[in-house]
């Protein structure tokens, strides 16, 4: 629209007619169509002359005109007219409201804004109300169920921890790789990297870097998808980018908004379990038994001891979490200067006791205009971000082994020491003092030089840079040397880790405009773009504490440290032309070459390249008067893609163990890198269509895609008899298709109310087309079950990603051929009258949701609104790595069976329905048999089919209610405005899954093994009441 | 216009040859500063020799459960039941150690360094040897040297075949001169060669004995090694453990005393050495496992029963910190004098019963002596009827028995064992046994998963009842 305008002025400035007929003046009102309501500021323009006028304040105008003449009648946020001038001298006439309104303009690559009809690609903006009103303090989540084809995922429910956000589906066979899109803030991209706790240790719920930012300062966010939406920002882009805009001053007066918010959490979905069985085994009580939950029912224990009883350590162990939010911010202008300051504060803790996590941050956005030519724009930010993570995963592990007839929160005695029954570790007491704290302190800024020496000319050079550390202290103490305890370690350490990381972005571009004819406009945009990352980690272990509770690497009897430094560099040229015919025909070209260190010399340079066009089909041919706006877009484009620094050749390491006795070892180091590596290469192709009807009431918007990534550089796990445990080279093609819908509609819309409704759903198929001969699989991770019951996410070729494997039950006439179990055959009970376990690794089922979504409704009437925000995903299954523990413990609600005799249902081997009773339990039986550990020791636990289950959702994600004080009692407070709300998130989740939250999963944002729900941090619900006030 | 377009292609085009001048240096940066690209050779005889240590506790760890030195506190837990385990760290730990192995020779043999060349080669032997006796057909031609992604399964007895030529060529690099002696860096004997020569010799009995059972077997050749084996407790193979890094089996103990539990002594062990099973009291017991606390007495597990109602701690004995095996600083063995005794008294029980007699006394002398148990308690022991029989009574069950309780806690023991057919005196099968193995006991540990999923095509067929060829 702007652009259009600009146009617009364009020609009547420059363009030369020659006037032949009598003039005259020409006036009349323009008014909103919809209320009748005078509109001021409409641009009137002689069609084909430099003749132009405004409306005023009432929408009167004034023009010089001929017979014959077009007035053509241009205002933002509304359609544009044409009426010929015939006679009247008067013309009053009415204006639509342009539904896509404002939001017509996106923001695309390095901040170029663009008209959204001029793009040949999908894009989704959100705006920043629409993140604020989740609450969500990390600006992922908050995009989740608002955009289509984006799926996030809550790694749990930890303050502060990470959230995946994966676009249309993941494209890298590597398990480690990050299928994250790049984050870029105000056209310069910044760090969104998780990194987790570290293999070998407990998962602690880390956070993604993106969480630094502080969601009140972002005024919109955009997510593009294809590799046609990314050409420009080269191969850290090749997985999408999220493109967010920050706030700025506007030219006015001085605006102050406070805004505050208080909340709270609680688990939203806890397991099924039964409370009738105590502890010891066989049926037989005792107090000191490891097991919590095979013994004999209550009723009978308490004929032992009559106090006994049976908690929900589950519920005692958790608490309510509570967090505050208060933010604040400044801005204001004029003509040749605007800025934006805000401070902020989170504080939040979580429903495991002692997890905490907070946020303080402070922006500066500013824009100096010089003059007509020089503009410069600076943006900074400041955050500390960090908190306590307490090992969720260990904590909750050892509810499982904790018995349910003691106190879970009865956890210290008076000297400090452990309170523990058995042998168990308490968990609470573990959470509080195996601590793990980490604080980044982090610095974002750039700054965006603009000189136009001519009118057709743009020189832009942005700089930025992303500079954090990340100081991270775990401390597991050791005895504290008191008689009789049970220390959490027998030696207690401390590791102190250190990260450093700076990122420099450089980019300079020149943007050529020129119109060819009136109807016929380029846009040529060339650039260099450079890229570095300087990294360093250093972590320091000492173990043994010297003096008990004195924590200090300086006092610790040894000592072991580590280092890793890792610098990358990406130079990239590119060039990007548009052409725009009639604004109806829009056709967009880009090349990019990249340089990247991180690949062989000689096979370090990828050219790839990218068209779409866009065609306004209801500019050009004539269509029913209900379909008000109709666009058709198709794109193509490659993307390359290099590795990370040091992948290539052999080399060898010192494991962490040495030095000993003042020796150093060496190992080869298990990685071994092709010394042919080479780019991997993405295609894309996508086409859709954007189609408004009824004056705008309603739209439909689809999209299908299909993106092929070949050469994939992975880490193909190969085996250990090698000499090496991975081998890196090009292999394998991974391939996802799709299609996504986006339904946008306004059913009312009055004076006093509006309804408007945003449904968007997304699927996704995925193939792993080829691998490497020889190369049968790559496992993407396991999670550990009992006895055989262990899964893994293996990549197969002509599987999708996501599957996963596991033991199973062995069915009668079953495809020994077929990878996939096929459950609906029958059983094969076993000559004992159990069902038959098979150890053949089937797929048993697959994380990568087939299909997701999301609806949002938001209702205003005159001061309220009130808006909720569904989402849902199906298709998807995961192992319930509790599930398994329950099973084997005896906690499960469907354990309560142990006691039955039953005909388990299937077939013998010889396929006759199998007839025998036994008995579930442990011990000899009713008919005098052993039965051992009893049928959910012996069998149940220790197959995978067992767990694996369906983990699909709706969520009620977000529903808020707000008021916005009117008028009246505005003028009675010295506020300019007035706002309180409240906001429920999660609070209804529909899932067949028993458990936690299914959201959850165990490897953490930056993980790709999504299929292990494993013992992650709870999913949680939350309640929100928040305050915004402004002066 | 068309000017201004002119100038800025030729601007650009300047621009880019300049740029692809300075890029390449700008981009030059992909050295890795972290790991370096060769590893000096007394850094690989460092982690070689440390790691066939921890290779010898690994393996040890799973088989002292196997042959019941040890047993689980809890009830049919996997280890004690011979459950179907993947053992992935094990395989991967002895596969990285015979990697380095393999570099290590082949950077030696290039150097001219034949000590490290010969050390290498007899370590790679004891590593090699050590994963064929637990997994059989393994890979090893094709293996180490990237030479496939998926190396094939070399035959058992072609590998033992490969075993004695590293021990052979060992022993002949390490007897020649040499400009790069080995020095500190070797964890086994600061670079003493000759020790290197008796051990290359003392494997070689050790694996020439595993034969037993096959046509292969040659007792003369054992003996023949065993000539020019060890000499003493002096000349043994140990790695002496750190105050950086605890001996394995102390860290088990001290876990223990922290009631992570582990380290249990299995009923069948306690009952061998207290006089139950013998009717004599070894005084080893308590030079070697701890008693419990409450009753002052020898309480073992029985394998896979679990402690029952007995309280966590101080109800059962259990390695303890501060006996031979399991302190912070304590040696772990890898061949000793006494184990070579044995070997000589199997190998001449046929050929020169006395020569056998006196070599099973010594044995138990050496070992006695290793651990450190008083003279006085040597000579009662030995003294004993039960233990010194006479030749006349001395039966090969002697030498067996008393070979198990020298190799506490070591994995030949399970080689033993196999070769034996678990026929040691009141030698059960643990409770709750893995169904799967229709009452008989373990032969062989299963391929670990990471085969299993990345070498499928090439693995063998077995089960944990198929036995190493040696066992057949």
């Amino acid at each position: 629209m702007k652009n259009k305008i600009s146009l617009i002025a364009f020609l009547a400035i420059f363009q030369i007619t020659t006037l032949f007929a009598q003039e005259r003046t020409i006036t009349g009102q323009v008014t909103i169509e919809s209320d009748g309501m005078p509109l001021p500021g409409v641009n009137i323009v002689v069609k084909g002359t430099n003749q132009g006028a405004v409306t005023d304040m009432d929408g009167n105008y004034s023009i010089e005109a001929s017979d014959g003449d077009v007035l053509v009648f241009s205002s933002i946020g509304f359609e544009t007219r044409e009426i010929e001038v015939s006679g009247d001298s008067e013309i009053n006439i009415t204006l639509t409201e342009d539904l896509e309104g404002l939001d017509e303009v996106v923001v695309t690559s390095f901040g170029i804004e663009r008209e959204k009809k001029a793009l040949g690609y999908a894009v989704q903006e959100i705006q920043g109300e629409d993140i604020t009103q989740t609450k969500q303090p990390n600006i992922v989540n908050a995009l989740q169920g608002q955009t289509a084809g984006v799926q996030i995922t809550n790694s749990g429910g930890a303050p502060g921890q990470s959230a995946r956000i994966i676009i249309r589906g993941v494209n890298s066979l590597d398990p480690g790789a990050d299928n994250q899109p790049l984050f870029v803030i105000d056209g310069v991209p910044i760090d969104n990297s998780t990194t987790e706790s570290g293999s070998g240790n407990t998962p602690r719920g880390l956070s993604n870097r993106a969480a630094d930012i502080n969601p009140n300062d972002i005024a919109s966010m955009n997510v593009l998808k294809g590799a046609a939406a990314t050409a420009l920002y080269g191969v850290r882009a090749a997985n999408g980018a999220v493109i967010i805009t920050t706030k700025k001053g506007k030219a006015g007066d001085v605006q102050i908004n406070l805004s505050s918010s208080i909340g709270f959490e609680e688990v939203n979905q806890y397991p099924k379990i039964q409370d009738t069985y105590g502890q010891g085994f066989g049926g037989e009580y005792d107090p000191n038994s490891f097991w919590p939950n095979w013994g004999p029912s209550i009723d009978e224990i308490r004929e032992i001891d009559p106090d006994a009883e049976i908690n929900n350590i589950w519920k005692d162990a958790m608490r309510t979490g509570v967090q505050f939010d208060n933010s604040f911010n400044i801005s204001g202008g004029n003509e040749k200067a605007n800025f934006y300051a805000s401070v902020s504060n989170l504080d939040q803790e979580g429903i495991i006791p002692f997890s905490e996590w907070g946020r303080t941050s402070a922006r500066l956005n500013g824009e100096l205009i010089f003059s007509d030519q020089f503009k410069v724009a600076g943006n900074m930010n400041y955050a500390i971000s960090g908190g306590n993570r307490v090992p969720h995963d260990r904590f909750m592990e050892r509810l499982v082994y904790n018995t349910p007839m003691q106190d879970i929160n009865d956890y210290i005695n008076e000297d400090g020491t452990m309170k523990s029954i058995g042998t168990n570790t308490n968990p609470i007491y573990d959470a509080r003092f195996s601590t793990f704290e980490d604080e980044v302190n982090r610095i974002t800024g750039n700054l965006k030089f603009t000189y136009s020496p001519f009118e057709w000319m743009d020189v832009n050079y942005l700089i930025g840079t992303d500079y954090y550390t990340d100081s991270r202290t775990e401390i597991t103490p050791g005895p504290l040397g008191i008689e009789g305890e049970v220390p959490l370690d027998s030696q207690g350490f401390i590791t102190e880790t250190r990260i450093s990381s700076r990122d420099i972005n450089s980019n300079l571009f020149v943007t050529l405009n020129k119109s060819w004819t009136d109807k016929l406009n380029t846009t040529l945009r060339i650039g260099n773009d450079i890229f570095e990352r300087d990294y360093e980690r250093v972590d320091a272990t000492g173990t043994e504490f010297v003096i008990p509770q004195f924590y200090d690497l300086s006092y610790t009897s040894q000592l072991s440290n580590s280092q890793d430094k890792r610098k990358r560099r990406l130079v990239g040229l590119y060039g990007d032309l548009l052409v725009d015919y009639d604004s109806m025909l829009f056709l967009n070209i880009t090349a990019r070459n990249d340089w990247t260190s991180t690949l062989p010399i000689g096979n370090n340079s990828f050219f790839y390249p990218s068209v779409n066009l866009g065609w306004v089909f209801t500019e050009a041919v004539e269509v029913p008067d209900f379909l008000s706006y109709g666009k058709l877009r198709g794109s193509y484009a490659e993307v390359g893609k290099d590795t990370d620094p040091y992948k290539i050749g052999q080399t060898y390491t010192a494991p962490s163990v040495y030095p000993l006795g003042g020796q150093v070892g060496f190992t080869r180091f298990e990685e071994y890198g092709d010394l042919g590596l080479r780019p991997e290469r993405t295609t894309s192709i996508e086409f859709g269509t954007d189609l408004r009807f009824f004056e705008n009431r309603l739209g439909v918007d689809f999209t299908w895609y299909k993106s092929n990534s070949k050469d994939q550089i992975i880490p193909v796990p190969i085996s250990e008899t090698t000499g090496f445990s991975e081998f890196i080279t090009n292999a394998g093609e991974i391939e996802n298709s799709g299609v996504e819908f986006i339904i946008t509609g306004t059913p009312i819309h009055t004076e006093d109310f509006r309804w408007d409704v945003t449904l968007n759903a997304a699927y996704n198929q995925n193939e792993v087309v080829s691998i490497r001969e020889g190369i049968e699989q790559i496992e993407v991770g396991s999670q550990f079950g009992y006895v055989g019951s262990t899964v893994t996410q293996q990549l197969i070729e002509g599987e999708a990603y996501g599957n996963i494997f596991g033991s199973s039950y062995e069915r009668f006439g079953a495809d020994e051929n077929s990878l996939h179990l096929n459950e609906d055959l029958p059983q094969v009970i076993g000559e004992n009258g159990f069902p038959v376990r098979n150890g053949d690794q089937l797929i048993l089922g697959n994380s990568t949701p087939k299909w997701i979504g999301g609806l949002k409704n938001d209702f205003s009437y005159k001061g309220f609104d009130l808006s909720f925000l569904i989402d849902f995903r199906t298709g998807v299954e995961q192992y319930n790595q509790y599930d398994m523990f329950f099973s084997a413990f005896g906690i499960a609600e469907y354990t309560l069976d142990r006691n039955d005799t039953k005909v388990f249902e299937g077939v013998l081997e010889d396929g006759s329905p199998n007839t025998q009773q036994v008995w579930l339990g442990q011990g000899e039986g009713p008919d005098g048999r052993d039965y051992g550990a009893g049928f959910y020791r012996n069998s149940h636990r220790t197959v995978s089919e067992n767990f694996v289950h369906d983990a699909s959702f709706v969520k009620l994600r977000n529903v808020s209610l707000g008021y916005n004080f009117q008028d009246g009692i505005l003028d009675a407070i010295p506020f300019e405005s007035a706002r309180i709300s409240v906001a429920a998130n999660n609070i209804i989740l529909y899932t067949p899954w028993d458990g936690f939250d299914p959201e959850s999963f165990s490897a953490g944002a930056g993980g790709n093994a999504t299929g292990f729900s494993g013992l992650g941090y709870p999913g949680v619900q939350s309640f929100f009441f928040t305050l915004n006030l402004g002066l | 216009m068309k000017l201004v377009r002119k100038i800025y292609n030729y601007a650009i085009f300047t621009g880019v040859l300049l740029f692809a001048a300075s890029c390449e240096d700008y981009l030059d940066i992909n050295e890795n500063p972290n790991n370096p690209v060769d590893a000096p050779l007394n850094g690989l005889m460092v982690n070689t020799t440390f790691e066939t240590a921890q290779n010898t506790y690994r393996l040890g760890s799973t088989t002292s459960n196997y042959v019941q030195y040890l047993a689980s506190p809890n009830q049919a837990s996997s280890s004690d039941i011979m459950d179907d385990l993947s053992f992935n760290n094990t395989w991967s730990n002895l596969y990285n150690a015979m990697t380095d192995l393999n570099d290590m020779i082949l950077e030696a043999n290039e150097t001219g360094a034949n000590h490290y060349e010969g050390a290498g080669q007899i370590l790679m032997a004891l590593n090699l040897a050590m994963t064929v006796d637990a997994f059989g057909d393994v890979p090893f031609s094709e293996g180490l040297n990237f030479e496939t992604l998926t190396p094939a399964y070399d035959d058992d007895q072609e590998l033992y075949t490969q075993v004695f030529e590293y021990l052979d060529n060992g022993i002949a690099n390490l007897s020649q001169e040499t400009d790069l002696p080995i020095d500190e860096d070797d964890f086994f004997f600061e670079g003493d060669t000759d020790q290197w020569i008796k051990l290359g010799n003392m494997l070689k009995a050790r694996y020439l004995n595993h034969l037993s059972k096959t046509g292969e077997y040659s007792p003369e050749e054992i003996l023949a090694a065993i000539d020019n084996g060890f000499e003493s407790n002096e000349d043994d193979a140990q790695v002496v453990y750190f105050d950086e890094e605890y001996n394995p089996w102390a860290q088990v103990a001290i876990d223990n005393e922290n009631l992570l539990l582990g380290g249990w002594i299995s009923e069948q062990f306690i009952e061998a050495t207290d006089g139950t099973t013998f009717g004599v009291e070894d005084p080893r017991i308590s030079y070697m496992i701890s008693k419990d606390t409450i009753g002052g007495e020898y309480i073992g597990v029985v394998n896979g029963a679990g402690r029952g109602s007995a309280a966590e701690q101080y109800s059962r004995s259990t390695l303890e910190v501060g006996d031979f095996y399991s302190s912070e600083l304590s040696p772990l063995l890898i061949a000793t004098y006494a184990e070579q005794k044995f070997i000589e008294a199997e190998a001449a029980f046929e050929i020169d019963k006395s020569r056998s007699y006196n070599a099973y006394l010594d044995g138990i002398r050496a070992h006695m002596t290793k651990i450190g148990v008083e003279d006085s308690e040597i000579e009662d022991y030995i003294s004993d009827d039960a233990v010194s029989m006479g030749e006349g009574n001395f039966t090969i069950d002697h030498i067996f028995k008393e070979k198990w309780v020298a190799l506490f806690l070591h994995p030949e023991a399970w080689v033993d064992a196999r070769r034996y057919d678990y026929s040691y005196d009141n030698f059960d099968l643990p409770e709750n046994l893995n169904p799967d193995l229709n009452n008989q006991f373990i032969r062989r540990l299963r391929y670990p998963d990471s085969e299993v999923s990345r070498n499928r095509s090439n693995l063998p067929d077995v089960t944990l009842l198929d036995r190493i060829f040696w066992d057949e």
